[in-house]
């Protein structure tokens, strides 16, 4: 715009509305820019690793087991990461542990794991002990697994097939329902 | 002003010149040493954006997501296999192009540098457009007020 | 307390509704008096902008009030008030969220348009007073509608709340949340005073000079508490966000920046105007882009379409500043493009070798500067409405294109203080620069000599130089002819100015180019050393009050005095901020942030130390740019008037000087 309008400063001739007409197109396609901007636009689910391998993890629980991703291959695996002192991570727990009880129940279970993310052990086990849920905790001590599955803000869960490749994304709290229907879909997609 | 020192005058000008640009390549084109570590990784975090924060590099934010990010670029910078490239590319594979704090300059996000030059290019046009017309149409005769002007804002100048 | 909480918010409600209806009728009778030349209502108008101002002054102290007095039936007092805050905090309190900003704008709105009433109070039977005075009102019904009714700070809050979070935590941790704000909103809600005269000068279409030089002191003013505002918010980042940097290129920055350019810009093209009485439609334009931009910026921060660390509140506001920065663009462009023609001058610049070329040049830089920024900022919502995808248009980009621009400007503003208006010879440039241009290569050997590197940081220390030796000729020439009176004026004020800058560009250059950090794992007992300080840990002490939770890691830096870089945890909002502990020095800083995990009662802490040369330059730029600013304002020598003459010898006479 204040480019444009040198010339109107200089010109001897009816320059100012040719301009002006210019510069107020200009201006109204910015103003449906703006219009049509989307506050707080929501972090999307995407992710680059959707379709790929998923990222090698090997890591300890917290009952000092060891903890290798690509030795689950057989089983759907779903990874929540967990902070506990994050808010919506506290909200989706009563999901997670309905989701889990009804699982342990299936055939072909899918395995829940909680990834600790910047947390410590105790904090953790504390939560655990007083909010439910029998599932292994992993550790992340040093942020590793977080960063290499591109993990922004607790909670995140993410769903790894039989075969070891990443399908599913889910930022912000999940549902018992969300689960399942993804879950069922992806079952039915890329055999259980 | 005399003619002798005018000439003088130009050709200090021109030793100044060459100097000036003589230490210019000396201290642009210096070797500094090996870069630390610490170096590589605050070049690399300020090209990478905190995930859950808009719009702040890695090496801004003290954000828990840019705490994680900051510290797997200490292991790879550490392990010494990746160049500060590579480095960058594995978080874009990881987090996508939200992390890519530079905008790509392909498809529609090449305009963000583009079209900063093609103000420039625009501006100067018409500069150069109006000095034209100024210097067809300018008036040659230069009256008594002119002149009081000149005088006045030369003095003012100084 | 529920009754006097119920006065605060009812006195509140009913004094902004005062400040409606004043603003309202002041406009009505500033406007019918302008078109139908009504003397008597025109004498009205200015107890108008009395009452205005008086509604306003007190509706902010009723929410001072409600805020000392802890009145949680108000919904704006549980947002940001709270039992623990301390007085200081509490009062700033007012100002650290959206309604209570707003609020604070429709304060100094009424201000400005109380002493713009003032000063015009014998000038009333102008018309163009009148317009000028009747857009003052409208912009202050707009903001007077705004903070009554979607960014009201006295609605009621939830019963039985008896405590509050307080402020964010970044708005209570440092005194410079007192003054940054106020100063900032004194500059960016100043410009309505410029725009108004602008767009009065429109719809009179006076062509005249007089409005102008009548409003230069205006902008002037505002531009100055706007340098202020903006160094002070670089300030209180450097010394609350923890990483080291004044300047993050965030939206809220720019948003305040953008403002600022277009503002300077006008204080030198406007020169043009008063010398040669051209550029009429541009100098008017950037006015109008001015103002546009901060309601721009307030929009597209406080919306919460561009997200940033600055922006501490969203809400509803968001379609109101949109529809009204529409507004303003549709009736600015409409009455440009419907009166632009008019308002045209004759007048021709004859070459680009001269004072006018050279502010032309200075416009076309900070045109393009402007854009730059502008573009980037909203570039991510480009993208996101046409393809729907998320971009971050960051730090890197707006450094690769304004590092060229600012060391252009530089060399401009080497050149351009020695050109003569009209023509300057090649040979009458040469010798004036010669003085500058050796401060320029001086500065570049220096350093060179103490070791910088890099392309771009030495052109910038080279025609910082040039342009210092430039600036520092006209001071010493006016000084030397006027004694103590060469130093005020708009030329020498500016001159002081323009040493604040180049100061500023400096400090900038080599705190981003040269900064070293490193990560220090440190030991009670040991001492470690970095970059040739010396670091030794003493203890890592915790504190605890009602309202954080802090953990200091004492330091001693080069066996001096101990420095305590902190975490503190803010226990009513759960966050955690960093407070860093800076060792200021004429030649470097030396900045230490505590890092994550910390253990109180340790002996290890772990240390992140950034050594910033030069660091301490920012501010004392800063505060050569007010004091130039101030200068400025002072009325500079009359003009005797001069025989014409037509000597052509007084260029050598100059010369001589």
């Amino acid at each position: 715009m204040s480019d444009v309008s040198t010339d109107s400063a200089v010109a001897r001739t009816r320059l100012a509305p040719v301009i002006a007409s210019i510069v107020g197109v200009v201006m109204l396609a910015f103003l449906w820019v703006l219009v049509s901007a989307d506050p707080n636009s929501s972090s999307e689910a995407d992710s680059p690793l959707l379709g790929q391998p998923a990222p090698a993890v090997s890591t300890t629980t917290l009952d000092g087991e060891n903890f290798v991703l690509s030795y689950r291959k057989g089983s759907w695996v779903i990874l929540n990461f967990f902070n506990s002192t994050c808010v919506p991570c506290i909200a989706e727990h009563p999901e997670l542990v309905a989701f889990a009880e009804r699982e342990s129940q299936a055939s072909n279970p899918a395995e829940l794991y909680t990834v600790i993310n910047d947390d410590s052990d105790d904090a953790v086990r504390a939560f655990f002990a007083e909010n439910g849920g029998d599932w292994q905790k992993v550790r992340d001590s040093d942020g590793s697994i977080s960063v290499a599955f591109g993990v922004a803000k607790v909670p995140e869960t993410w769903i790894v097939d039989p075969n070891g490749y990443v399908r599913l994304r889910v930022a912000g709290s999940i549902t018992t329902g969300l689960l399942d229907e993804q879950l069922g879909l992806l079952k039915a997609q890329f055999g259980s | 002003m005399s003619n002798a020192a005018s000439v003088k005058n130009k050709w200090t000008w021109l030793l100044l010149t060459l100097v000036a640009i003589a230490l210019l390549v000396f201290g642009g084109t210096r070797d500094t040493g090996p870069k630390t570590q610490s170096d590589r990784i605050d070049a690399i975090t300020k090209v990478i954006a905190c995930p859950t924060c808009q719009g702040e590099s890695v090496y801004v934010s003290r954000a828990s997501a840019a705490e994680s990010i900051r510290a797997e670029v200490a292991r790879q910078v550490a392990s010494g296999q990746k160049t500060d490239d590579e480095i960058v590319a594995f978080m874009e594979a990881r987090f996508g192009s939200r992390v890519l704090l530079v905008p790509r300059s392909t498809g529609l996000d090449a305009l963000v540098w583009v079209l900063p030059v093609f103000a420039l290019v625009c501006a100067l046009g018409t500069l150069v457009f109006a000095f034209r017309r100024w210097s067809v149409s300018g008036s040659s005769t230069v009256s008594d007020a002119d002149i009081e002007m000149v005088e006045q804002a030369l003095r003012d100048a100084e | 307390m529920f009754a006097a909480g119920g006065i605060n918010g009812a006195l509140g409600r009913a004094l902004l509704l005062i400040g409606i209806v004043g603003s309202l009728f002041g406009a009505i009778a500033a406007i019918t008096s302008a078109r139908q030349r009504d003397q008597a209502v025109a004498k009205l108008v200015p107890r108008f902008a009395l009452l205005v101002f008086g509604a306003s002054v007190g509706a902010f102290a009723v929410m001072e009030r409600a805020m000392i007095t802890r009145d949680y039936s108000l919904a704006y007092v549980q947002k940001v008030g709270s039992n623990s805050t301390p007085a200081l905090y509490n009062f700033a309190a007012v100002w650290s969220a959206l309604e209570g900003s707003i609020l604070m704008w429709v304060l100094i709105l009424a201000g400005y348009t109380l002493a713009v009433a003032y000063w015009l109070r014998k000038k009333m039977d102008d018309v163009l007073s009148r317009y000028a005075l009747g857009v003052m009102f409208i912009v202050s019904l707009f903001f007077f509608v705004l903070s009554f009714g979607p960014a009201n700070p006295f609605g009621s809050g939830e019963p039985g709340v008896f405590d509050g979070p307080g402020p964010n935590p970044l708005l209570q941790n440092h005194l410079l949340v007192m003054f940054h704000p106020p100063l900032l909103y004194l500059g960016y809600v100043g410009m309505t005073v410029p725009f108004a005269f602008a767009i009065a000068a429109l719809v009179t279409g006076r062509v005249g000079e007089g409005w102008l030089l009548a409003t230069r002191r205006w902008t002037l003013f505002a531009w100055g508490f706007l340098t202020l505002g903006i160094i002070l918010g670089s300030w209180w980042s450097y010394e609350v966000l923890g990483w080291s940097g004044v300047w993050a290129w965030d939206p809220v920055e720019n948003a305040s920046l953008l403002p600022w350019i277009t503002a300077t810009a006008y204080i030198h093209s406007v020169l043009v105007q008063e010398r040669r009485g051209m550029l009429r439609v541009w100098n008017l334009s950037l006015l109008v882009a001015t103002f546009s931009l901060t309601i721009l910026g307030t929009f597209l921060t406080r919306s919460g379409v561009l997200n940033s660390v600055h922006a501490f509140s969203e809400s509803p506001i968001g379609p109101w500043l949109l529809a009204f920065f529409a507004v303003i663009v549709v009736v600015s462009v409409g009455l440009i493009g419907w009166r632009g023609d008019r308002l045209h001058s004759p007048g021709s610049i004859d070459s680009p070798l001269s004072r006018e070329g050279a502010f032309l040049a200075n416009n076309v830089l900070f045109s393009v500067f402007a854009f730059v920024v502008l573009l980037g900022t909203v570039f991510p919502l480009v993208v996101e409405a046409l393809q729907d995808r998320t971009i971050i248009v960051g730090e890197p980009f707006f450094d690769r294109l304004t590092i060229p621009i600012g060391i252009t400007m530089l060399t401009i503003m080497a050149i351009a203080p020695v050109l003569p208006w009209r023509k300057a010879s090649q040979e009458l440039l040469l010798t004036r620069l010669f003085w500058p241009a050796w401060c320029g290569v001086l500065a570049l050997a220096g350093s060179v000599l103490v070791g910088a590197t890099g392309f771009a940081p030495l052109l910038t220390f080279a025609m910082g130089g040039f342009a210092a030796g430039s600036a520092l000729r006209q001071v010493v020439l006016a000084t030397r002819r006027q004694g103590l009176r060469g130093l005020v004026g708009r030329a020498n004020g500016g001159m002081i100015v323009h040493l604040g800058v180049i100061v500023i560009s400096v400090a900038l250059a080599a705190s981003n180019s040269f900064t070293h950090s490193q990560e220090l794992n440190l030991e009670v007992g040991k001492v470690a050393s970095f970059s040739g300080h010396t670091f030794e840990l003493v203890e890592v002490v915790e504190e605890k009050t009602e309202r954080v939770f802090s953990v200091k890691a004492r330091v001693i830096v080069d066996g001096g005095k101990a420095y305590a870089p902190a975490i503190a945890r803010y226990l009513k909002q759960g966050m955690t901020v960093g407070t860093p502990s800076v060792r200021t020095g004429l030649a470097s800083d030396v900045y230490l942030t505590l890092e994550p995990p910390v253990r109180p009662g340790s002996d290890t802490a772990r240390i992140k130390v950034f050594i910033k040369p030069l660091l301490l330059w920012l501010w004392i730029g800063g505060g050569l740019m007010a004091l130039g600013t101030v200068l400025a304002a002072f009325p500079g020598r009359r003009r005797k008037p001069t025989a014409p003459t037509s000597d052509d010898g007084i260029d050598d006479v100059l010369v001589m000087l």
